[in-house]
């Protein structure tokens, strides 16, 4: 355990679709700061494990610890109600692959829509807040714009800004850059280096593995729905000790 | 060659006038309740369990499957049987108009909320809105969009559709027409003058149709 305190953590969390079991009981702490990338194979269930961190997807068995937001998961739980949610989400922001952003409202509403709907702030105090953020991902002039004018990355960058709003403890990024031209890559990942630089605890699911390297404290290797191994990006991406990991890896250089 | 006398409905206006209000009034009445109807329906469909569900969508095929001067005649004359109330041509009308439009206004709702890329909920619930919030502020903002043409389309059939109310003798305007017919015995200029004003009405709603489709496109 670090000085800081742990900010979430996840255990033994297993996932079903069905008859196709995703997760088969994954854990996961993470220290407040820390940035945490889960890279797999697609299918590996990294996606599914990142949305239970939010409760999108609703674990079948496991618990889940967020600040103070505690939850247990498995036959004879209650399951968790709506406000319950409602309340662990306004901490935890998401980003997603294909940013979602809300296409009838200009880009400045997407940004204060959370704090004015959910937190109740003054429209005046919000506009404020979605400036700033605006300006601190790049795209101050954007405001007034609607999300159908931007590029992928502008998108992104928007998506981003929205769920800072929030002012979440924990960011979480589901294949931030999987959406994008390669030309557009560049501009989103450095926000979400300038993000680790201030000490975001993050949680991030890609395959950028040079930028999963140099911006993790952690990475972890899901395989087959479980962790299979996680450690430093010393560790993990430069000295695999799976023979599994080593042939993701290999894989991955040869079709980059 | 016939010769066209139009003049001769000229004592007749008062009402043909008054028949074309009825016309609207009934219109404007059971496009209201029907979508009213409509979103309730629309909106049970897309959220609630499968014990409500069933029976809405039972009522939607039923009203949707039947020919509306089917649903008239039945509602006017073996409704009141069955419940054991005395029915006035007016009200039986204004029912099962509305419920016919509820129907048709219920699958455009439904269709229009599940239109909504499922990533829209799930960006309102990461932010921490709620069910409602998110249902009123995200999503039925985007679906409503989707759902105008369909609704102009949908309450421009349902103006013609008023016209069968005639059959129970209720006044709107084709009836004044029969009624007209039989007394000044120029049928021709009369079906040619309703005809002429069931389109003057609703021309002007199709151009507007047109014009929302239209705009809504360029802002894509």
């Amino acid at each position: 355990m670090s000085a800081n305190g742990t900010m979430l953590v996840a255990g033994n969390i297993h996932k079903a679709f069905g008859d196709n079991e995703v997760l088969k009981g994954v854990s996961l702490s993470v220290e407040r700061g820390e940035v945490v990338t889960l890279i797999g194979a697609s299918g590996s269930g990294k996606s599914t494990f990142l949305r239970c961190l939010n409760l999108l997807e609703m674990p079948q068995q496991g618990e889940l610890a967020i600040g103070t937001h505690k939850f247990s998961f498995g036959r004879g739980m209650r399951p968790a109600g709506d406000a319950q949610l409602a309340l662990l989400r306004r901490s935890v922001g998401m980003v997603f692959q294909h940013f979602n952003l809300f296409p009838h409202m200009s880009v400045l509403a997407n940004i204060t829509e959370g704090p004015v709907q959910v937190k109740g702030m003054g429209q005046a105090e919000a506009n404020a807040l979605g400036r700033d953020l605006l300006a601190k991902v790049g795209l101050a002039d954007k405001a007034d714009t609607f999300p159908s004018r931007l590029s992928g990355g502008q998108k992104q960058r928007v998506a981003i800004a929205r769920a800072l709003a929030m002012k979440p403890d924990v960011m979480l990024f589901d294949e931030p850059t999987s959406a994008l031209d390669p030309e557009l890559v560049g501009e989103v990942l450095s926000v979400i280096r300038g993000l680790a630089a201030e000490g975001m605890t993050m949680v991030l699911v890609t395959h950028e593995m040079a930028f999963a390297a140099d911006v993790s404290t952690r990475v972890g290797f899901m395989n087959d729905g479980i962790m299979a191994e996680i450690g430093t990006p010393e560790e993990t991406i430069r000295q695999p000790r799976s023979e599994r990991l080593r042939a993701f890896l290999s894989r991955f250089h040869e079709a980059h | 060659m016939y010769v066209w006398e139009f003049a001769a409905l000229k004592p007749y206006w008062g009402l043909i006038w008054q028949g074309l209000l009825v016309t609207l009034f009934y219109t404007v009445t059971t496009v209201v309740a029907g979508l009213v109807i409509g979103l309730t329906v629309g909106i049970l469909r897309t959220t609630a369990p499968r014990w409500v569900t069933v029976p809405l969508r039972l009522y939607i095929e039923v009203f949707r499957c039947t020919p509306l001067l089917v649903q008239l005649v039945w509602v006017y004359y073996a409704l009141p049987v069955l419940i054991g109330v005395d029915m006035s041509p007016a009200m039986a009308c204004f029912i099962a108009l509305s419920l016919y439009a509820g129907s048709f206004y219920a699958e455009i709702f439904r269709g229009g909320i599940e239109a909504v890329d499922v990533g829209q909920w799930e960006a309102g619930r990461a932010i921490g809105m709620r069910r409602g919030k998110i249902f009123r502020r995200i999503v039925l903002p985007q679906a409503t969009q989707v759902m105008i043409p369909s609704f102009i389309n949908q309450t421009i059939m349902q103006l013609k559709n008023t016209s069968l109310v005639s059959v129970v003798a209720v006044g709107d305007l084709l009836y004044q027409g029969s009624v007209i017919t039989a007394s000044s015995y120029r049928p021709l200029e009369v079906y040619t003058t309703i005809a002429v004003l069931y389109f003057v009405v609703l021309f002007p709603l199709t151009l507007i149709a047109d014009q929302v489709e239209l705009r809504m496109g360029a802002h894509r």
